[in-house]
């Protein structure tokens, strides 16, 4: 895997790049690169085939730095709006799995106008009533010392999967897998250990300033992040599409990497000339468009809730928020 | 010379578990279901656990000791400081420690400020203050985020500090905890302010805290033998460095004894509390089986550094804590439970002083689900068959390494 370092805020990130095309921002999630895989998955490589994927490891993950400066989500999105700068780039388009994406989605609904498109996969960040979301903390402390099938059954349909086993095997030994996965935790603590878990609960209701498109991809079976929190993205922002992989539970991009990978270039594709970046009505139609050319069928269809939600007026929905 | 300062502590375990606890239930803590607690069984626990300690002070020990656990069977004592206030009133002379308040779990630091100088006042200027931040089972209780609770445990106590002995109202501009108007009422009765006692595992961050305050340390550690003089030996380095000077009083170790007339009758009267407070109070803390919740990457309070010094040393994860010890011969080896005659036990504790050079020796009297009788048989003898010759010892071998403890104001000493 091709690394560099850049600085933000006086601190060092790691970027991990590959292939060409549009450029892809990837921010992480834990059953992924930086985080329990020193690799790119399958999963990014088949995104690298059409797109330049830019991802950066989150603070005191991998080679990034730690920042004690970052107690909240809202310290975490303004050092990721200091990394874009850094990365050079005026609008983005974010794909983000797990914690990423709730970062992605903090990013958009605070700086609408620099973030193009974005796709969550599995994203934390909403609090949903009666669907929590699962404690990756708790599971992380491992049963009997050494047993991870808890953290599995949280990040996977299917806790024996080979991915996941190798990702999280049932073993302590490893000390750069255990080193890597404390300094994950560690960063995840800072955001999401307390209070909120995982989630902003202001975030639901600022979905609307996000007009750009949105790709919820969202694994059925998912127990970290149950799908409800998918519809309530679905709900939230104005131009959202809903794609639900059957048998994936939380980490799409490593248990469905084809299918996932196929969705989100579906979506993403093709990208807008700079000149039509500009104009956000061509934007737009830019964005409608990939579906039909894109080879995956499922990301086509759209579910019933969605073309409601986007036939509802933007003013109904926020009155509905309201009442939340 | 003053000899060794010997604390009774009482953990106050919830002694009526069912039976088949450990096959049923995962963890003694944070999960351990309070449907559980015996309402009618439990009229009179605290007061007994209380009198055993003012029973403790009868029997001449310099000090009684507390702490704070939240939602577990291994200590009832959310606030410690309810149960200082009770001794108070029913006892003259003995320090009264609280080891510690569990500062980050506190919305303001004042509140420990208030409640330690009220207790200090009420005990006649006996309070020890001990500060704890709180494990892995008190981070998931109280929701307390890890990697930000070491700042906000340190700035809560220099807030305390500043508090005791600082005139108000001052103005405190802390980054966790800002207030406009610090005045606390009333003051503590001690000056410059109550002895400060920090627990810490070996982590050289804390004794470099605690040395750089003056402060004195507790290895909060339960397992004894040359680590216990690494850890005296690397505090009293660390004193030096800050300029100060290391004696046995700057330091105290945790130890759990029971004495009886035999080893073989210790053995035998102490195995049912022994093995409970092993096995069942310890599950979810310091034991492989279960949920294991005190320390890993859950709750990542140390700093990436340590934790990879951690690994690196050979910190390895599933191996032996002092909960999944299966006989008494590993018990011995692990040296923090000490069974056996009043002669064993003399002989056990005298090679831990003498080695390691330590001064203040709390002590766990009451295991698990012991029967009172031999809770405070173990107490009596102790105090008539062990105390007196570790007292008589200690003192001659701190005068001769340390004769210049005649003249230095030993903080945490009996009056």
């Amino acid at each position: 895997m091709d690394t560099r370092t850049i600085t933000v805020a006086g601190r060092t990130v790691e970027i991990a790049e590959t292939g060409r095309g549009a450029p892809l921002l990837y921010l992480h999630g834990f059953a992924d690169l930086h985080a329990a895989s020193v690799e790119w998955l399958p999963f990014h490589e088949m995104l690298a085939r059409s797109f330049r994927v830019i991802a950066p490891a989150h603070p005191c993950c991998a080679g990034s730095e730690e920042d004690e400066e970052i107690e909240t989500i809202d310290d975490l999105a303004f050092r990721y709006m200091e990394t874009i700068d850094a990365l050079g780039f005026d609008k983005v388009d974010i794909v983000g799995a797990c914690v990423g994406g709730w970062i992605a989605a903090e990013l958009a609904v605070r700086h609408p106008e620099r973030i193009r498109r974005i796709a969550l996969i599995g994203a934390s960040g909403l609090f949903v009533p009666d669907a929590p979301i699962g404690d990756l903390f708790w599971e992380t402390q491992a049963q009997n010392g050494t047993v991870y099938a808890g953290l599995r059954r949280l990040l996977f349909a299917d806790e024996n999967v080979s991915e996941g086993l190798a990702m999280f095997p049932d073993s302590r030994t490893d000390i750069a897998r255990e080193l890597s996965r404390y300094k994950t935790m560690r960063f995840a603590s800072r955001i999401g250990f307390s209070p909120p878990y995982f989630y902003n609960r202001k975030l639901r209701d600022r979905l609307y300033r996000f007009t750009g498109p949105a790709l919820l991809l969202w694994g059925e079976r998912d127990r970290m992040v149950p799908p409800a929190h998918a519809r309530a993205y679905e709900a939230g922002f104005p131009k959202a599409r809903l794609h639900l992989i059957r048998q994936a539970g939380h980490s799409p991009q490593v248990e469905t990497p084809a299918e996932t990978a196929t969705a989100i270039a579906a979506f993403f594709k093709p990208a807008p000339t700079p000149k039509a970046a500009a104009k956000a009505p061509s934007r737009r139609k830019a964005a409608a468009r990939p579906a039909a050319k894109a080879k995956a069928a499922p990301a086509r269809k759209a579910p019933p809730a969605k073309a409601k939600a986007k036939a509802r007026p933007a003013v109904r929905k926020l009155a509905r928020r309201g009442r939340r | 010379m003053r000899p060794v300062q010997l604390f009774c502590w009482h953990f106050m375990a919830y002694p009526y578990l069912p039976p088949d606890f450990d096959e049923k239930y995962e963890s003694g803590w944070v999960t351990v279901p309070n449907k559980l607690w015996d309402r009618e069984r439990t009229d009179g626990l605290y007061q007994e656990y209380i009198d055993q300690l003012v029973y403790a002070e009868e029997l001449g020990f310099d000090g009684l000791v507390l702490n704070e656990h939240h939602q577990n069977i291994y200590g009832l004592m959310p606030s410690p400081n309810l149960i200082a206030a009770a001794l108070t009133q029913r006892t003259k002379r003995a320090r009264l420690v609280v080891l510690g308040s569990l500062l980050p779990l506190y919305l303001n630091p004042l509140r420990i400020a208030e409640e330690y100088a009220m207790v200090d006042s009420m005990s006649g200027g006996r309070l020890i203050a001990g500060f704890a931040m709180g494990g892995g089972p008190e981070a998931f209780n109280y929701n307390i985020p890890q990697p930000q609770a070491r700042d906000r445990y340190w700035e809560a106590i220099d807030l305390i500090h500043r508090c005791w002995t600082e005139d108000g109202p001052f103005r405190h501009d802390g980054p966790h905890y800002p207030l406009r108007y610090v005045n606390v009422w009333p003051r503590p009765r001690q000056l410059p302010h109550p002895p400060i006692w920090i627990p810490g595992a070996l982590s050289l961050e804390t004794m470099e805290n605690v040395a750089k305050r003056g402060y004195d340390y507790f290895l909060s550690s339960r397992t004894h033998g040359a680590a216990t003089r690494l850890a005296a030996q690397r505090f009293a380095g660390i004193i030096k460095q800050h300029g100060g000077t290391y004696h046995p009083f700057r330091m105290g170790i945790l130890l759990s004894v029971y004495v009886s007339e035999t080893d073989e009758q210790a053995r035998a009267e102490a195995k049912e509390g022994v093995w409970y407070f092993l096995k069942n109070t310890l599950k979810g803390h310091l034991r492989k089986e279960g949920r294991p919740l005190t320390f890993g990457p859950g709750v990542p309070s140390t700093t990436v550094r340590s934790f990879e010094h951690f690994l690196k040393s050979g910190g390895s994860f599933g191996g032996k804590q002092l909960g999944d010890v299966e006989s008494w011969e590993e018990l011995d080896a692990g040296g923090s439970i000490i069974a056996g005659s009043p002669k064993t036990v003399r002989e056990r504790l005298w090679s831990l002083v003498e080695q390691a050079g330590v001064g203040n020796l709390l002590m766990q009297f009451h295991f698990g689900n012991m029967r009172a009788d031999l809770a405070r048989k173990s107490m009596r003898l102790f105090a008539t068959e062990v105390a007196p010759a570790l007292r008589r010892d200690s003192a001659a071998l701190f005068a001769r390494d340390y004769p210049e403890l005649s003249d230095i104001p030993v903080a945490g000493a009996a009056q």
